[in-house]
């Protein structure tokens, strides 16, 4: 923290995102007080995709290892929450989802050891599509049911869970970059056989990796589902909350904290503009934007904003170099 | 440099979203609303999520969507229902989005719809599950959500949590045990059930095999299907092996429809043929034919015949929706799901106020004059006497009720006569 | 018991032959062009509803599978040559280009499926053709599902053979077994890649075709058969052509005996397949690339 801090004396321009955040994070606080209820609800939902987002780039951005399992981590959560909602409050339903989460993660990451690339993204997704069909099983011949209702916290407090919630994470994601974990993560996404030989067990390092990331997921689920009221595994595992998250970093842009967030928050907010008028233009757009996205825009709007200013700054010194 | 661009850029977007929030007067609202009078209103406004397109867009095209709709058009006509409290009569004004068959985007419609748009009153959304979701919800914030679509039966348990839930519609209770009567006089000895693995089927799988049980019916088989099963051969081979009497698919229309092209394809002619909901639909009857139909056995019912109201009723609609060719008679719901807004509409009337805690109550406990006869509710569900029929059949064209009342317009065909070719 | 034998036969010919022919589909784009198409269903539905535009013209069904194959091989053709090819451009190495490719589908399926979505609605759609049943061997199969399966596994094998035989058959597998070599020889390798990609993209319209005629189908359907076409494809081995075709009449049987057990653990079926095969062996029954 100390650290922290004399960087920034010594070089303000580091201070400045991390103190815009910061403001928008206070002001993000006193919101709910001071706005229509329906905005509380969408930014809930905002934060929400932020929180899915910076997850989801925490380990796949990261590692290169495109996971899909998203859905399923966010699914156990809403889960948790389902079954275990009358017997403890919010913040522990969340703490037992992340938990949850964090076990499968690390499931998945002990059996996948040999899994690369392509092979890697297709279990992941068939994680999610099996537990969704399997719980459903379960549930209409065990229980006689499809779905349950789960227990229902105010738009109010589920906002504030998600907020604690994303602060928890942000802090974790910067003080693990700063750490020795955090650097063996960049060793390994350079070069994996490089990164084993100078001693990082790389096996160690993308599990436990995994396994933080995913908790946020399942905490976020366990608090989402107490907006829902009825859940069922459609719902829980639905694969969308695998690929918008995906879409959403690839079009804020993978290197920086602030390309998941900004990705998140426009595509979070379009579909809460455009779902209730035009909810398959939506989807359509999304389509065509995750295309242009992956053409065009490789790092992402940020590194599109990035590639401006920095051409506009070229310009000003030639310009300036020209007169001298 | 450029870092500052990029914050920038986020901080605008962050004021963005909060000066679309804004601060307005209703920012002291809490989450049930709280109840004014805006001197300024000249509408109710009547709001919900339907789905009005994926999978269940048939629901909405025929099933409810066309009750609502006229039932606002006729009120309209007539200038609106007389509100005491504001002294006129007031239109009705529609705020409906879809919510493309998907439960979450449901209840987030639901939720706006309530929470933003802040509608006086609200309509349900299509399917027992969609009701599950939508009765917490409604409840919380303090509004009347009659169901239509949809079945309560093991919501029965829960409503003393939900007292804002009501429903309009007679499902597996009343109608499993009017089946089973049927199946004892006409000596139906044993059944195959097939369910829809949803809150619908498991509904009725449980309701129906009990009282199948009860009367001495044997089930020769029970199978589970999901909504997007592609092939029915096995089971209705299966079906034909066990050598059971009746055949009965719980399930929603499309599966139901796949079973019964099955059927006929490979000339399955059990004594009984059931079809769970979309039996009774005028769609079905067109498909077919109603030589095809003949005897096909399904949830119900109403017909014309049922009451000079009916009757008259029908005719309104018939005439109203005659150059749509999407909407189609439901001879299941159709009658029920008005009856149950007239007696909204007159709750209102007799309230004589929007405030949705006044007329639930007065919805609770009262008696209402409507097109089904004298109607009420007993804990918040359409009372069991109130309903023209639990059980229809195909005959000759017309869905004849076959219940073991004095409800009956006929007496049932069993068994029914093979697939024509 | 006998019937039932047979039942399971025939309902896994059909499926077996449906699943072949999506996953040779996909297994070529993959081999070939080395992108793994996750809208490949989406083309599945086109080529079905396509289809329904022609029978509603009176069209017989199976003369209108044959007239949309070279709409679904420019689509699939002009998709390539657009779009991948210019992620071709700006991919760094071949491993970006698949996984770049990959989430490009994603994209993909959005845009066709809503596109669709618009066009021809939310409905489900069923239409009848050749619905009385035949008696084989003393049992009743519907006539319709018969003509599906001879065509399933009739055009199954037509396309092995033409992989196997004709020059540009023999192009198509050189290129997917080592593109560099088979670019030395004088093969165009984009140009086959695109090809190849329509050629997948017309297996799919047919599997589509044959589908309507038996089953119900609405503009989701993709999502399902996507998935299973991977589950194939990666059971016979990604990229290998026979292995697919060999997967797909795996899976059909495999699908069929569950469904006749219980319907309702078909898709927990091949889910766990799927999952113990990329556990256990994840480069499938043919090897094929890893």
């Amino acid at each position: 923290m100390k650290n922290l801090l004399n960087e920034f004396r010594a070089n303000p321009k580091k201070a400045v995102v991390p103190a815009v955040v910061a403001a928008a994070l206070i002001l993000l606080a006193f919101l709910p007080g001071m706005t229509k209820p329906y905005t509380t609800i969408m930014l809930g939902s905002v934060i929400m995709y932020v929180i899915l987002s910076l997850g989801w780039n925490m380990f796949s951005g990261a590692t290169g290892y495109i996971s899909l399992a998203t859905a399923a981590f966010f699914g156990l959560g809403v889960y948790t929450s389902a079954i275990l909602g009358d017997y403890m409050p919010l913040p522990l339903l969340m703490a037992v989802g992340g938990i949850a989460a964090s076990v499968l993660a690390i499931l998945i990451g002990v059996i996948t050891l040999r899994l690369r690339g392509v092979y890697f993204t297709i279990f992941t997704l068939g994680v999610v599509k099996l537990l969704e069909v399997l719980i459903l099983y379960l549930e209409i011949h065990l229980n006689g049911t499809r779905g349950r209702f789960v227990v229902s916290y105010s738009f109010t407090d589920v906002f504030y869970a998600l907020y604690i919630l994303l602060i928890v994470q942000l802090i974790a994601i910067v003080v693990i970059r700063r750490s020795r974990f955090g650097k063996a993560l960049t060793c390994i996404a350079e070069g994996e056989d490089a990164a084993q030989h100078i001693g990082i067990n790389s096996t160690r390092v993308k599990i436990l990796c995994f396994a933080i990331s995913s908790f946020a997921m399942g905490a976020a689920g366990a608090a989402m589902a107490t907006r829902w009221s009825y859940i069922d595994p459609g719902i829980a595992f639905n694969a969308n909350y695998s690929f918008l998250p995906v879409l959403m970093v690839i079009f804020g842009g993978a290197q920086s904290l602030l390309g998941p967030i900004t990705g998140a928050a426009v595509f979070a907010y379009l579909q809460e503009l455009l779902t209730t008028e035009f909810p398959y233009i939506y989807m359509l757009a999304m389509g065509i934007i995750m295309i242009l996205a992956i053409l065009f825009m490789p790092r992402g709007i940020l590194g599109v904003v990035h590639d401006l200013v920095a051409r506009a700054r070229k310009r000003k010194e030639a310009g300036r170099d020209a007169h001298t | 440099m450029k870092k500052i661009m990029a914050l920038l850029l986020a901080f605008v977007l962050l004021a963005g979203l909060c000066a679309c929030g804004g601060k307005t007067e209703s920012a002291k609202t809490n989450e049930d609303g709280g109840y004014k009078i805006d001197r300024n209103k000249d509408t109710i406004v009547f709001g919900g999520s339907r789905s009005m397109t994926g999978v269940y867009a048939f629901f909405e095209q025929s099933a409810y969507g066309p009750i609502y709709k006229m039932w606002v058009d006729d009120i309209n006509a007539e200038g609106g229902i007389y509100v005491k409290e504001y002294d006129k009569k007031m239109e009705i004004e529609l705020k409906v989005y879809d919510d493309t068959s998907d439960l979450s985007t449901m209840t987030r419609n639901l939720e706006k719809v309530i929470v933003e748009d802040q509608v006086d009153f609200i309509l349900p959304p299509v399917s027992t599950a969609f009701l599950y979701a939508a009765a917490p919800i409604a409840n919380k914030y303090g509004k009347i959500l009659v169901g239509a679509e949809g079945g309560s039966a093991s919501l029965k348990e829960s409503i003393a949590k939900y007292p804002y839930f009501f429903s309009s519609l007679n499902f597996s209770d009343t109608q499993a045990p009017a089946l089973a009567e049927i199946f004892k006089e006409s000596g139906v000895k044993s059944a195959y059930v097939v369910y829809i693995e949803d809150l619908h089927g498991t509904e009725y799988s449980q309701a129906v095999i009990p009282a199948l049980a009860s009367i001495s019916c044997d089930i020769k088989g029970v199978k589970s299907v999901p909504a997007d099963i592609q092939d029915m051969t096995s089971i209705i081979q299966d079906a034909e092996n066990t050598g059971a009497e009746a055949f009965l698919c719980l399930t929603y229309p499309d599966q139901g429809f796949l079973a019964l092209n099955q059927s006929i394809a490979l000339d399955y002619n059990p004594k009984v043929w059931f079809m769970g909901s979309g039996g009774g639909f005028s769609s079905t009857l067109d498909l077919y034919g109603k030589d095809m139909v003949q005897g096909i056995i399904s949830w119900g019912a109403w017909n014309p015949k049922s009451s000079p109201a009916c009757a008259e009723y029908f005719e309104h609609f018939k005439e109203h929706w005659k150059d749509d060719p999407n909407v189609y008679y439901d001879y299941w719901g159709l009658v029920h799901y008005y009856a149950g807004l007239q007696c909204l509409q007159k709750a209102i009337e007799t309230a004589g106020t929007l405030n949705n805690e006044k007329v639930r109550d007065i919805l609770a406990s009262s008696h209402f004059d409507t097109i089904i006869g004298d109607t009420w509710f007993e804990n918040n569900l359409i009372a069991a006497e109130c309903f023209m029929g639990n059980v229809g059949q195909w005959q000759d064209g017309v869905f004849e009720v076959i219940d073991r009342t004095d409800r009956a317009t006929s007496d049932p065909i069993i068994p029914k006569p093979v697939w024509p070719k | 018991m006998l019937v039932t034998i047979f039942n399971v036969i025939s309902s896994g010919l059909i499926m077996g032959g449906v699943y072949a022919i999506i996953a040779m589909g996909m297994s070529i784009q993959y081999g070939v062009a080395r992108i793994l198409n996750v809208s490949h269903g989406e083309f599945i539905m086109v080529g079905a509803f396509l289809t329904f535009m022609l029978v509603k013209l009176n069209v017989n069904p199976l003369l209108a599978m044959v007239l949309i194959m070279p709409l679904m091989f420019l689509l699939g053709f002009i998709l390539h040559r657009t779009i991948y090819k210019k992620l071709n451009d700006v991919s760094g190495s071949s491993g970006a280009f698949e996984s770049n490719s990959m989430l490009i589908s994603f994209g993909l399926m959005f845009v066709l499926q809503n596109v669709a979505l618009q066009i021809w609605g939310s409905q489900q759609q069923v239409y009848a053709f050749l619905q009385r049943s035949v008696n084989i061997l003393g049992t009743a199969i519907a006539l319709n599902r018969l003509v599906v399966l001879l065509l399933a596994v009739a055009i199954s094998l037509l396309f092995y053979l033409f992989l196997q035989k004709s020059r540009l058959g023999k192009a198509i597998r050189a290129v997917s077994q080592d593109a560099t070599s088979a670019a030395l020889m004088g093969v165009k390798v984009h140009r086959v890649g695109a090809i190849s990609f329509g050629i997948g993209a017309v297996l799919a319209g047919c599997a589509g075709s044959l589908i309507s005629v038996i089953n119900q189908f609405n503009t989701a359907m993709g999502m399902s058969y996507t998935i299973i076409a991977i589950i194939v494809v990666v059971l016979g081995g990604m990229g290998s052509v026979p292995g697919a075709l060999l997967g797909g009449f795996i899976l059909g049987f495999i699908g069929t005996l569950v469904n006749y057990i219980d319907p309702s653990l078909s898709l927990v079926a091949y889910y766990l397949i799927i999952i113990i095969l990329l556990l256990v062996k994840p480069s499938g029954l043919m090897g094929g690339k890893a």
